[in-house]
């Protein structure tokens, strides 16, 4: 959606309910899809994101464009959320240093060697510490600009690239040799 | 793969680099997901939106909670199933001194516009009612037989078949609120509203009959909007009815009106349990109802309104059987001890071929055996002729083409696969090569011609007529590319005008709608699930002249309905205008009234060099806001200096709303031979009233032409097939004998022109 198109379907959403329904429509998958990148549990990933749109309808007629895409400010409530749940509890699982990541064998089929691949990666990232785990799905599960990913995360676009970076080496480090024998 | 430069400048390490190019190939696997939270959420949202976004006036009413848990699976439903909300806010007064006010609320159809032919009428209440009362009181004009169900305190209402466009249609009801729990010396009386509620809503306009059809013509046909027809994993398999709605195979315990798990299979002891249901949806994807607990792979006849399908039995086994749209069963073929992989193959609308125990079997629809040579078949294509006089397969040991009343085969080129058939009775097929893929065309089933090869050692597949049989759409793929590079393809008969639809997913599985205007599809969605869209599809520029006729007539409409009298006479040529002003009709509404909108009821080519046409166009007529008459008029377009001009006008009187059913619009149709005229009425009609005798075709002396006449129920369409002398003027009349099911007569005889050429 062009963004002059958004920006007025935003507007309309509040005083339209029923344009306020297409943005639900629009960012549903994404948000549901982050929520549960970050929580890991089907039943959680629902109440995390049912509060984010709840949120954001209760406050969207403050919502103000500030540059970013309306999804921004969705992903912003989304990790307010995640926080708000696990505050005063012990938090998300953090990958100790060391800690191996998952292995397995190649597959016959490329495909399935390939999804073998993805689902391994991704279950790497999973266990990496939460804010380069919300980076890394930011920037390689939801295809957000750096600048955009700082602006949701409340951090710089330098500190965002500080922790891709160490994402991607700790990922190096830590995936099984195949993996990289197999990209080439 | 694709570049991101904020990526390239921050990962220059090669060992980096490799970790972001396994990244940049990869995606999260899809999350699990309850397909039912996504509309739950979503009603609940909305619900929320409509009480926070639009303020209304405080109101009283029934103490009224949202309590997520109890509505989960109702709202749920109605939000996965049921796009008409109708909606005013009605209070009714409960006359016990003990119980609130239970409110209707309609507020988002009372008047509406456009609402969908296929999608059931939900009328939702905000507390308990006396819902047998209340059912028990529906009544809808024009007739329309329905089923209703409740969900939740929704009352669903579900037509039997497809409503009329171009209708307005009048829903009205009593409610009574529920009595309240049983108190000592307290006589539960559920209170009566004091008038009932009353609802209108108008349904879409129809596509404009064909001038010369078939008038779609799918060459350079472009790509549309596209809609998710149901989340991966909810619906399996499905295809086109002839009227434009789909027979679908959902899992088991989806919701929908008629969904319960008491009808769903379940076999008992060491019986498999039925996991799968067929039902009827319509383009839109709202469930309309169970037709098969238990089935799936269900194929619909070209005719018939009826449907194959396979379905488990309670012992266990799996009988092919016959149902109507109804769900109904008609009748069962076969018995099997397995599931077929595969929907069965219609041969014309009463035949099926299927394959069991690797061979062919081919029954009729009472389940007779149907004399065939031996064939044997595993995993091969097959497919009927629309004659029903051919039948393509793939056996084991070579492709043929079977002439169903010779039993002789005749050879098709070796490896062809993935049969068929076009509306003008041609066969296509693929044989795939060592690089890429080459795609036949067979005209009539004879003389099979080497039309196209993939280029670039593309793999194609999915072969699928379009409906005019002037284009094919199919599937394929890159040379060695994995399933997920899939693109859907267009190709024209001969070969050219190969287009590849510039899509990001993987689509694959395409088949077009019997009227062309929509494809449904197989895709990847966001979440990396398979699921079914549809997609719209904008043909291509013909029947440029009626187009252009009724163009004219929508502009000269427009200003009719706006009451701007220069603007319509803009439209009008010397004759036009002196037949207006000599009173042959209204230009503009009179005083008092309005002329509220319009449709076209019949659009004919009458004349040629120039261009003629007679188009018919129902005005409907308010006072003081309410639609209450209609009058038709026929307008004769003439070409002058490229543009089409009103030259002449007749009128018939006004005819009230309300009183019976009416004819909603007619065409004439050229077959070879003859002609063909359809005439559609907005109402449920009964059968036996539709005749001879009660629709005619007459001639400039008054005398009926010989015609044979079939009605067709479901889209509530009579079909005269008769004969006409070309150049000669005709009256179609339709009398007061038509009866709906109610018993109720048209209201007034029906007069039209019909002109052969």
């Amino acid at each position: 959606m062009p963004d002059f198109e958004e920006r007025e379907l935003v507007e309309r959403a509040k005083e339209d309910p029923d344009a306020f329904g297409a943005l639900y429509d629009r960012y549903f998958p994404q948000i549901y899809r982050f929520a549960y990148s970050r929580v890991r549990d089907q039943s959680l990933a629902e109440d995390v994101t049912s509060e984010v749109f709840f949120k954001a309808l209760r406050n969207i007629k403050r919502y103000t464009y500030s540059g970013h895409p309306f999804s921004s400010w969705l992903y912003q409530i989304t990790l307010n959320a995640v926080a708000d749940h696990y505050r005063g509890q012990h938090g998300e699982v953090e990958l100790e240093e060391g800690a191996s990541l998952p292995s397995g064998a190649p597959s016959v089929d490329d495909e399935v060697v390939r999804r073998d691949r993805s689902r391994r990666v991704w279950s790497a990232i999973d266990q990496l510490p939460r804010h380069q785990r919300a980076a890394m799905v930011l920037k390689f599960g939801e295809d957000k600009k750096i600048e955009e990913i700082a602006q949701i995360m409340g951090k710089s676009a330098g500190a965002v690239k500080l922790l891709l970076h160490r994402a991607v080496e700790r990922l190096r480090r830590e995936l099984p040799p195949e993996f990289e024998a197999g990209l080439t | 793969m694709s570049q991101d430069p904020e990526l390239e400048e921050l990962f220059q390490d090669p060992a980096h680099r490799e970790v972001v190019d396994l990244l940049k190939l990869s995606r999260p696997a899809a999350p699990p997901l309850d397909p039912n939270f996504r509309t739950y959420l979503r009603t609940k949202l909305m619900t929320e939106a409509h009480r926070t976004l639009q303020p209304r006036a405080a109101r009283r009413g029934f103490p009224f909670s949202l309590s997520p848990k109890a509505l989960a699976p109702a709202m749920a439903a109605v939000a996965a199933g049921f796009l008409v909300v109708l909606g005013v806010q009605i209070y009714l007064q409960n006359q016990s001194p003990t119980s609130g006010m239970v409110a209707v609320d309609l507020s988002h159809i009372q008047n509406k516009t456009n609402v969908a032919t296929a999608e059931p009428i939900v009328i939702p209440f905000s507390g308990p009612v006396d819902k047998n009362a209340v059912a028990d009181t529906v009544v809808i004009e024009p007739a329309t037989s329905v089923k209703m169900q409740w969900v939740g305190q929704n009352l669903v209402i579900i037509p039997d078949h497809p409503l009329a466009p171009n209708t307005t249609y009048t829903v009205s009801l009593k409610a009574s609120a529920a009595p309240k729990e049983s108190r000592p010396n307290v006589q539960p009386t559920p209170a009566v509203a004091p008038s009932p509620v009353v609802v209108h809503f108008t349904t879409v306009r129809a596509p404009v009959p064909p001038v010369n059809p078939p008038s779609y013509r799918s060459r350079n046909v472009t790509y549309g909007q596209e809609n998710r027809l149901a989340d991966a994993g909810t619906v399996f398999n499905g295809g086109w009815t002839p009227t434009g709605q789909l027979i679908v195979t959902r899992p088991t315990g989806q919701p929908g009106p008629g969904s319960s798990p008491a009808k769903a299979i379940t076999a008992s002891g060491a019986a498999p349990k039925a996991t799968t249901d067929v039902w009827l949806m319509s383009a839109l994807g709202t469930p309309i109802r169970i037709l098969v607990p238990g089935g799936n792979f269900p194929a619909a006849a070209p005719s018939g309104g009826v449907f194959a399908a396979w379905q488990v039995t309670s012992s266990g086994q799996t009988r092919l059987a016959i149902w109507d749209l109804q769900g109904n069963l008609q009748g069962t073929l076969a018995t099997l001890d397995s599931m077929p992989d595969r929907a069965p193959a219609w041969i014309d609308s009463d035949r099926i071929a299927y394959v069991t125990q690797g061979r062919l079997v081919i029954v009729d629809s009472h389940g007779g055996s149907v004399n065939a040579p031996a064939i044997r078949m595993q995993r091969g294509s097959v497919a009927g002729s629309p004659l029903g006089t051919l039948l393509a397969v793939e056996a084991v040991d070579r492709s043929s083409v079977l002439d169903l009343a010779s039993g002789s085969l005749n050879p098709l080129p070796a490896g062809a696969t993935g049969f068929a058939w076009s509306s003008r009775g041609d066969l296509g097929f693929l044989v795939p090569q060592a690089s890429g893929s080459q795609l036949y065309i067979a005209p009539g089933g004879k003389n099979a011609q080497l039309i196209a090869s993939s280029p670039g050692g593309q793999t194609w597949s999915d072969l699928n007529w379009a409906p005019d049989g002037a284009s094919l759409m199919l599937a394929g793929k890159p040379a060695g590319a994995s399933s997920s590079a899939s693109r859907l393809m267009l190709i024209n008969v001969d070969g050219s005008g190969l287009t590849t639809y510039d899509t990001a997913q993987e689509y694959s599985s395409p088949q077009w709608s019997s009227q062309g205007d929509l494809v449904l599809f197989t895709r990847q969605d966001e979440a990396g699930g398979r699921a079914f869209w549809t997609a719209s599809t904008a043909p291509s520029e013909s029947d440029a002249a009626a187009k252009q006729a009724l163009a004219e007539v929508d502009r000269f409409m427009q200003a009719r309905l706006t009451g701007d009298r220069v603007a319509a006479q803009e439209s009008l040529d010397a004759s036009g205008l002196s037949a207006y002003q000599g009173g042959a009709s209204s230009l503009l509404s009179p005083a008092g009234t309005k002329f509220e909108r319009y449709y076209p009821v019949t659009v004919q080519l009458t004349g040629s060099n120039p261009n003629r046409f007679l188009v018919g166009v129902r005005i409907f007529v308010s006072r003081a806001g309410v639609q209450r008459s209609f009058f038709e008029e026929q307008l004769t377009l003439v070409l002058k200096d490229q543009r089409y001009l009103v030259d002449a006008v007749t009128s018939t009187p006004a005819v009230t709303l309300g009183h019976g059913p009416t004819v909603l619009s007619y065409d004439v149709v050229p077959t070879s031979p003859g002609y063909r005229v359809r005439v559609h009425f907005d109402a449920d009609l009964r059968p036996e009233t539709v005749t001879r005798d009660t629709i005619q075709v007459k001639d400039a002396d008054g005398k009926a032409v010989s015609s044979q006449i079939a009605f067709d129920p479901e889209t509530h369409t009579a079909t005269l097939t008769l004969t006409l002398r070309s150049g000669s003027t005709y009256q179609l009349v339709v009398t007061t004998g038509v009866t709906d099911i109610n018993g109720v007569t048209l209201a007034e005889e029906y007069n039209a022109q019909v002109v052969g050429r």
